[in-house]
């Protein structure tokens, strides 16, 4: 990676450094509340979910929701803005750094703070009891991240196709959502009726939780599958990130 | 514009090592318009030219497409030497650009907005060390080099756009606009930073609406109008070309006996304007007790009559 994608990483980390407490409040005890809440409520009523406790069930789904949320929200009105309102791509794209540099760094800073915000409901989760494995938690976080890489690219297309923040409720109401409700963070994708688990399958926070899932919770992982489903994950990636590229660059230069 | 096409079209273009800027036909065309329609000209190293133009003239299409930041559609435009789609990192890094809207970053301080572009530019960290105070005091900025930028005036974010072009030393320094919406003081201030960067030998690129401000600073002066180059010259060679010395506005109705065809003149509606050399040319063939306005001509007066009257809106 090279030294220009780090100075816009680094660019994103003084902002973020100045505005932190507003960032924490929706990256982290945004999805510490849910897992409150659904760890408590329906806890109370659901002891367990296919054999596993239903708090260990859900604190995979709620990690991958948050990394989701926070990596899609940077490349969205985030990344919108930085583009559009303060004009911050042209003021880097006027100096050496050239636009996939500046773009990767997008991706890379957006997928950090997936990262950061999903450690937070592993940490808690955690500390309340909802983690079988640590080891597998570990491993999940690493897979959190690649998956976040995938989340900012696809967020960054929806960017590179914006002309205004109202598209933006395009992409929370067609893909944020059924990610949030289809992907089996709250219970397994097993139940739905097969159509729509046609469509689930289709969502890639679905992959994710497939894997990261089994590994949290200490049960047995068929890595051929998980191969497929990681496979599966990064292929989407660079599709997304090359084709928002290709817009951006017709976009911004043509 | 004739004397450099000339050149260009007879293939005696100065010497590469002292271009800076070469464009030749150089067009951009966008879905539904030419906003910039082959213009050629050149910039010569340690020179300040100023490229003027009303609104949508393609005076800042022609910068973004210097920069790299435009795709050229047609002709050539190269940057010391070379095509400007190739090497563009290491011309970029040869270029200071400060952009017509402020584009800083408003969430961070003074100083992390020049240290960060430092950073882009890939310059090592003494050397940011060591430049980021002197740009600072360049600009008058380090009482608030602590401040956040969406703290700072208008003038203020101005000066720190101008310091953090300066970050990687560029030999090339292009400005859009730079005074645009600036008290006196500020704009004072600037020209003279800008005139201290001429001295240290850099080469000016700029645009602007203020035809004192291209008087002061420019040595040589392009304008454009609707994508093509209307004239070029040093300011005062435009002057003596387009609107001689001095300018004469007389109100209609105009006198009967006078015949003010025989000047060189221009019709603006209510008025006549004569264009002369000497004062005698005309106070000694216009009527006694007729009314008039009197004033050395300037380089307004050429921009006036060259790019017309009309107001210009997109």
């Amino acid at each position: 990676m090279s030294r220009y994608t780090l100075a816009v990483v680094y660019r994103h980390y003084l902002v973020w450094r100045s505005l932190m407490w507003s960032s924490l409040a929706s990256n982290v005890v945004n999805p510490v509340l849910f897992l409150f809440a659904f760890g408590f409520g329906l806890g109370a009523f659901v002891k367990s979910i296919d054999g596993m406790e239903y708090l260990s069930f859900i604190v995979p789904g709620m990690a991958a929701y948050a990394a989701m949320f926070a990596a899609s929200f940077e490349t969205t009105i985030g990344a919108y803005s930085r583009y559009a309102m303060q004009r911050t791509w042209d003021a880097i794209l006027a100096t050496p750094v050239s636009l996939p540099e500046l773009l990767f760094g997008e991706v890379l800073f957006a997928a950090l703070k997936g990262l950061f915000s999903a450690c937070w409901v592993v940490i808690v989760g955690a500390a309340w009891g909802g983690v079988e494995s640590l080891t597998g938690a570990l491993l999940a976080i690493v897979l959190v991240f690649v998956a976040s890489v995938g989340f900012a690219a696809y967020g960054l297309l929806a960017t590179s196709m914006a002309r205004g923040y109202e598209f933006f409720s395009y992409f929370f109401t067609f893909w944020l959502t059924p990610m949030f409700v289809f992907s089996g963070v709250f219970f397994d994708v097993g139940r739905f009726p097969d159509a729509v688990q046609w469509f689930a399958w289709i969502l890639p926070m679905t992959h994710l939780i497939e894997v990261a899932r089994p590994l949290m919770v200490g049960l047995p992982i068929e890595w051929d599958t998980a191969v497929l489903h990681i496979g599966y994950g990064i292929a989407l990636t660079a599709l997304a990130f090359w084709l928002a590229l290709r817009n951006m660059r017709k976009r911004m230069f043509d | 514009m004739t004397q450099v096409t000339e050149n260009l079209a007879s293939g005696t273009v100065s010497d590469p090592d002292m271009t800076v800027v070469l464009a030749r036909d150089l067009t951009k065309r966008f879905d539904d318009m030419v906003a910039v329609a082959g213009i050629s000209f050149i910039v010569s190293r340690g020179e300040c030219v100023g490229l003027l133009g009303p609104n949508g003239a393609g005076k800042t299409t022609t910068m973004r497409m210097l920069m790299g930041l435009s795709h050229v559609s047609a002709g050539t435009l190269e940057l010391f030497g070379e095509p400007v789609a190739t090497l563009r990192r290491d011309h970029a890094s040869r270029i200071g650009l400060v952009p017509q809207d402020d584009n800083l970053d408003p969430d961070i301080t003074v100083q992390q907005n020049l240290e960060l572009y430092g950073h882009y530019f890939g310059v090592a960290a003494h050397t940011r060390a060591a430049r980021v105070p002197e740009l600072l005091e360049f600009m008058q900025l380090e009482e608030r080099a602590e401040a956040r930028v969406n703290e700072l005036s208008g003038g203020m974010k101005r000066r720190l756009v101008i310091a953090r072009s300066l970050i990687a030393d560029p030999e090339l320094v292009v400005l859009d606009e730079p005074t645009t919406g600036l008290d006196p003081q500020a704009r004072v201030l600037i020209w003279k930073q800008l005139l201290e960067l001429k001295r240290q030998g850099r080469t000016l690129l700029l645009t602007t609406h203020y035809m004192d401000e291209a008087q002061r600073l420019c040595d040589r002066i392009i304008i454009v109008d609707a994508g093509e180059i209307l004239a070029e010259g040093a300011p005062q060679t435009l002057i003596d070309q387009y609107v001689l010395g001095h300018v004469f506005e007389v109100p209609k109705p105009l006198p009967d006996t006078w015949d003010h065809e025989a000047f060189d003149h221009e019709d603006i509606g209510d008025a006549v304007l004569i264009y002369v050399e000497q004062v005698a040319d005309f106070v000694d063939r216009i009527p006694a007790a007729t009314h008039y306005l009197h004033r050395q001509a300037n380089l307004e007066d050429v921009f006036l009559r060259l790019t017309g009257r009309a107001l210009r809106e997109n």
